[in-house]
């Protein structure tokens, strides 16, 4: 059973997700949960300490994920990652507004998510790195790398507003394949069966 | 929201790459590496004796442990020390009996048993 706090910070989240983090009125999060907006008030005095709760949880939840860097020397480390990210980047859906949003109530926040995104596409260029000293990716250009990485941070982070736009249906599987579908060209033999004995069983 | 730790791109950069080396410099350890654990290993049968020394006006409690059939092999050890003799003497026989394999002390080794020369 989740105590208030946190029923508080889930219904936000919802809404955030639904309306955008400026049009959620305190009465609609009190609703949401079946509280009173007073009852709200005690828990949070105002909306910027939900917001602050909101961001302080989903960052939180962001640096778990990083921290989810190559614990195993397999593709499968990758797979759990992306696995991570799209249930991170669905249930946080408003952070699409966010990274295009010139104004924020909260101004740190822009610097955060610039700072974990770099983060992010260091990791992935890293990853690269790792598995072309590993003889899975053929080896190429710096250059090449880079903007492989690039590719696969774009396709992490916008593929899901993307499906949601084209109203497309957002499945992990699909998610997934799209990732992998940046790597696979430049795979090596070794490269290609690790993947299909250790990836491709569990997309199906 | 709370400021947290940040950490230099460049750095972040290089402890990835460490990360990374980790994989291809790790190699799997001897089996002398584990010599320590047989070197001590005797430790976990042995006796425990408590000893109570009066030294500068204070009672320091020594744990002695003992291997029951080689008393020649034994560690001293100081652990900590009281002013009160009583609290000194109930805090040695609760340490002994913590530490000790055999709890109940049936398997006593006495330290006058091992008849050791002070000169």
């Amino acid at each position: 059973m989740y105590n208030t706090k946190e029923r508080i910070v889930n219904a936000s989240i919802k809404l955030f997700n639904d309306y955008g983090i400026a049009s959620v009125r305190l009465q609609q999060i009190a609703d949401e949960i079946g509280i009173s907006v007073g009852n709200l008030a005690y828990h949070y005095k105002n909306k910027e300490a939900i917001i602050n709760s909101v961001y302080e949880k989903l960052f939180e939840d962001f640096q778990q994920i990083l921290g989810a860097y190559l614990k195993t020397p397999s593709f499968l480390d990758f797979d759990s990652q992306i696995s991570y990210y799209f249930d991170f980047f669905k249930n946080y859906q408003f952070y699409i507004t966010d990274l295009f949003a010139t104004e924020h109530p909260l101004p740190e926040v822009r610097q955060k998510w610039q700072e974990f995104m770099n983060k992010m596409i260091f990791q992935i260029r890293k990853r690269l790195d790792f598995h072309a000293k590993r003889g899975d990716i053929l080896p190429q250009p710096e250059a090449t790398y880079d903007i492989i990485a690039e590719a696969i941070w774009i396709t992490i982070v916008f593929w899901i507003p993307q499906q949601q736009m084209r109203t497309k249906p957002v499945t992990e599987t699909r998610f997934k394949a799209a990732v992998w579908n940046n790597i696979r060209p430049y795979l090596t033999e070794k490269g290609v069966s690790d993947f299909s004995t250790l990836i491709i069983p569990i997309f199906v | 929201m709370a400021s947290s730790f940040k950490i230099n791109e460049k750095i972040y950069n290089k402890l990835l790459e460490l990360l990374n080396d980790a994989y291809f410099i790790d190699s799997k350890g001897n089996i002398n590496d584990f010599q320590f654990y047989h070197d001590d290993h005797w430790l976990s049968d042995s006796a425990v004796i408590d000893n109570l020394v009066y030294k500068k006006g204070e009672w320091n409690i020594e744990l002695i442990f003992a291997l029951h059939n080689n008393p020649l092999k034994f560690i001293k050890r100081q652990i900590v020390s009281y002013s009160c003799s009583k609290k000194a003497n109930l805090s040695a026989s609760l340490m002994r009996r913590m530490a000790a394999k055999d709890q109940r002390g049936t398997l006593e080794v006495k330290a006058e048993d091992f008849k050791i020369c002070h000169n």
